[in-house]
């Protein structure tokens, strides 16, 4: 069984019953090898569809938690069960309950790294104080308002308000949280929280895929948060000023904020001067300064003429790029799509209210950028497979249109690996309007397709 | 230049209302022997139907290999197909029957799941056998409820049938979301796996009951019905307690449809008391 992979979340869905018997059935050494091999913020193991689990069949995941905390620190657990299931869980292991246990996926989302999940409140309560504490210090961190109920009564009590709160948390419990760099995004600037003693540990905390990911989508602006920094080695020095040698390249700035020296040599912060990071003592004296964010060229993309031609490589390899997406669109809707026209220019849009887009970076033997841009409606009637139900949530949709373009990026990687084209996908990222996709592709050239599927036309656009 | 070129890849599209339909048109009529030996099993006639049956080498190579399966639990070999039909009686038998029918339909070579003519009948022995326990723990003696149990593996080989040359697009599918085969041929097609195991046993003339219980075993069509909903969620949770054996899981099978726990929430304690699950 394999994880499925979505914000950065892996998670397991086993079904039926679980014991010892099966366990190593749903979860063999080569599942547990890959997984310890993914680039994920979290592991978790849903529990919804299971009706009955005993201790060793939970042993199996657990030994899996542990693997892949010692390799890639992402914070591992189990999520999605009821109050019994919870009870169940900490009885089992309750002298050694170094893992997570989450009520359900979307109160793991909130521990994670994401694009998407930001500014929530959230009303918590455990009955151990801290837990309580753990937990909202997390959910400060990666940008939520936590509100803590200190007693049963006060949580149930305010649970019932209407609309209070945009997420409940209970029976939920923080085992050892990710080590990984935690990362939120404020407007088009990327915050990452760093903290306590930096050595050569941050180069598998840091998720640089994530970091390459937000280059190749256009951030230009990436903000560490080093209030928590107590020192750094050299280790550390050599990671930051290559970071800021590669940043240069997409002309992206890097800055410090918060960091002191009283116990990192100050020779450091002029090493790191010279490789073009900066450095502020209060995070609002970049968030709240305009001129500066659009000097620093967070305020919009459009500043930045990054733009790179498209090789040979590519053109000859474009009618691959075109069949993954034709091929995903005629898979999720099973109906032709068709090629229209097609222009080598910069990206034109006609008529740009209410039309949303999804990009994936490749990145290897050749690399660049797939985008694909729908109305909302096609885009609903495109990912009809996915979401199931005729809905409105935009949330829903952007995030299906997501998994979308993740499949044109998969059968993308197939058909370049039959030519012997080997590449990787990065993460999908969406755009709510054609103005938040203009800031990372405007000036840029690249082909652009006008593709349709019963009669329903959208847009495909390959660029670097 | 490029978009002068002919589209090199085959048929995209995962499957059609058309396929569901060519699919269902192409399978047989049950046999002659079959049907008369049904018959006669439901009139009660053993013998003469071991008689018939036995001009079907088939069905008696599979009877044999059938109950002498550890979990129906004969400590001699039986071997003679009157000897069968009479161990077994009437309503056993005739689950025999239609469970080889449903082997008909099973593929020479399976490629979606990793099942072969063995343990496909191990599977089907599996559930034959836990049905019957249930059916006795339930109280419930008739024929036609003993033998729909034989109509479920039926959705395994129609999965096989349709998603076995789209393996490469599932796992694509399903590596970004974990959709089922039922809810994927329902939101393609409007039709669902156990749509087409109905229309399965229409042609072969099972009794109406056999269906309505396997769609409400899919555990996503209650019934109105409150016996027929009863015995859905004894059979959905069987399934799945069958499905969760390693094996099982080896082949693929746990995940084809989606579990639905709440729906056999009420269940649930008797039937772990009478499968001792603790």
């Amino acid at each position: 069984m394999r994880a499925v992979i979505k914000n950065g979340i892996g998670v397991f869905s086993p079904q039926g019953f679980l014991d010892g018997n099966n366990s190593t059935a749903f979860l063999s050494i080569d599942d547990i090898e890959a997984t310890s091999r993914l680039n994920t913020d979290m592991i978790l193991v849903s529990l919804k569809k299971v009706i009955f689990f005993n201790r060793n069949g939970l042993d199996t995941f657990v030994k899996m938690f542990l693997k892949v905390r010692t390799k890639t620190q992402a914070t591992v657990g189990f999520c999605d069960y009821d109050e019994k299931k919870f009870e169940a869980i900490m009885k089992f292991y309750k002298n050694n309950l170094n893992f997570s246990l989450f009520k359900s996926q979307e109160i793991a989302g909130l521990f994670a790294n994401s694009f998407n999940n930001q500014n929530k409140n959230v009303l918590l309560y455990s009955n151990d104080k801290s837990q309580r504490t753990a937990m909202a210090i997390e959910l400060h961190d990666n940008g939520h308002n936590p509100i803590i109920a200190q007693t049963q009564d006060e949580f149930d009590d305010k649970s019932q308000s209407d609309n209070a709160y945009d997420v409940i948390i209970n029976y939920t419990h923080l085992g050892q949280m990710g080590q990984n760099i935690t990362a939120r995004v404020t407007g088009n600037a990327i915050i990452y929280t760093i903290s306590s003693f930096l050595d050569a540990e941050i180069g598998n905390t840091f998720n640089i895929a994530y970091h390459n990911n937000s280059l190749n989508v256009g951030f230009r602006l990436f903000i560490f948060d080093a209030y928590k920094v107590i020192s750094m080695n050299v280790h550390a020095l050599n990671f930051f000023s290559k970071l800021a040698s590669s940043a240069a390249e997409y002309n992206a700035t890097i800055c410090f904020v918060g960091l002191t020296f009283e116990k990192t040599p100050i020779a450091f912060k002029e090493t790191l001067e010279d490789s073009g990071i900066m450095f502020f003592e209060q995070m609002d004296d970049i968030l709240q300064n305009k001129d500066l964010l659009n000097e620093l060229g967070a305020s919009s993309a459009t500043a930045i003429h990054n733009s790179r031609p498209l090789n040979k490589v590519m053109v000859t390899e474009l009618p691959n790029f075109i069949n993954a997406a034709v091929a995903t669109i005629e898979m999720m809707t099973n109906s032709k799509a068709v090629k229209e026209a097609a222009q080598i220019n910069e990206i034109k849009i006609d008529h740009k209210e209410n039309k949303i887009a999804s990009s994936i970076g490749f990145y290897g033997d050749m690399d660049g950028m797939v985008i694909l841009i729908f109305p909302i409606g096609i885009a609903k009637k495109a990912c009809e497979l996915l979401i199931g139900e005729n809905t409105d949530d935009m949330e829903l949709i952007l995030d299906t249109l997501a998994e979308l373009v993740n499949i044109v990026g998969g059968k993308l990687k197939t058909l370049l690996l039959d030519q012997k084209i080997n590449v990787d996908i990065t993460l999908p990222r969406t755009y709510p309007n054609v103005d938040s996709l203009l800031e990372i592709t405007e000036f840029k050239k690249g082909v652009q397709v006008d593709l349709a599927f019963d009669d329903d036309k959208f847009l495909f656009f390959l660029t670097r | 230049m490029i978009f002068n070129q002919k589209n090199q890849y085959k048929n995209l599209i995962l499957i059609t209302k058309q396929t569901i339909d060519s699919y269902i048109e192409k399978i047989p009529p049950s046999p002659k022997v079959l049907q008369q030996t049904l018959t006669l099993l439901n009139a009660g006639e053993l013998v003469k139907a071991a008689n018939v049956a036995k001009e079907d080498l088939a069905l008696n190579a599979y009877l044999k290999d059938m109950v002498n399966k550890p979990i129906y639990g004969f400590r001699n070999e039986v071997s003679d197909i009157s000897q069968i039909f009479g161990i077994l009686g009437v309503a056993k038998s005739q689950q025999a029957v239609y469970n080889y029918m449903i082997t008909l339909l099973s593929p020479s070579k399976w490629k979606l799941f990793q099942l072969n003519k063995s343990s496909f009948s191990n599977l089907q022995a599996d559930l034959s056998a836990n049905w019957q326990k249930i059916l006795k723990y339930l109280d419930i003696q008739d024929k036609d409820i003993e033998s729909s149990v034989a109509l479920l593996p039926a959705s395994i080989i129609v999965s096989e049938a349709l998603f076995n040359e789209k393996i490469e697009d599932v796992n694509l599918l399903r590596s970004v979301n974990p959709i089922d085969l039922n809810t994927i041929l329902k939101r393609l097609c409007k039709m669902d796996l156990f749509d087409i195991c109905e229309q399965i046993a229409t042609k072969w003339e099972m009794d109406a009951s056999i269906s309505k219980i396997i769609q409400a075993a899919s555990g996503v069509k209650p019934s109105d019905n409150e016996e027929i909903n009863r015995l859905g969620k004894w059979m959905h949770l069987l399934l799945f307690f069958t499905l969760s054996q390693p094996n099982y899981i080896n082949a693929g099978l746990n995940d084809f449809i989606d579990f639905q726990v709440d729906y056999v929430d009420d269940i649930y304690s008797n039937f772990s008391e009478l499968m001792e699950i603790s």
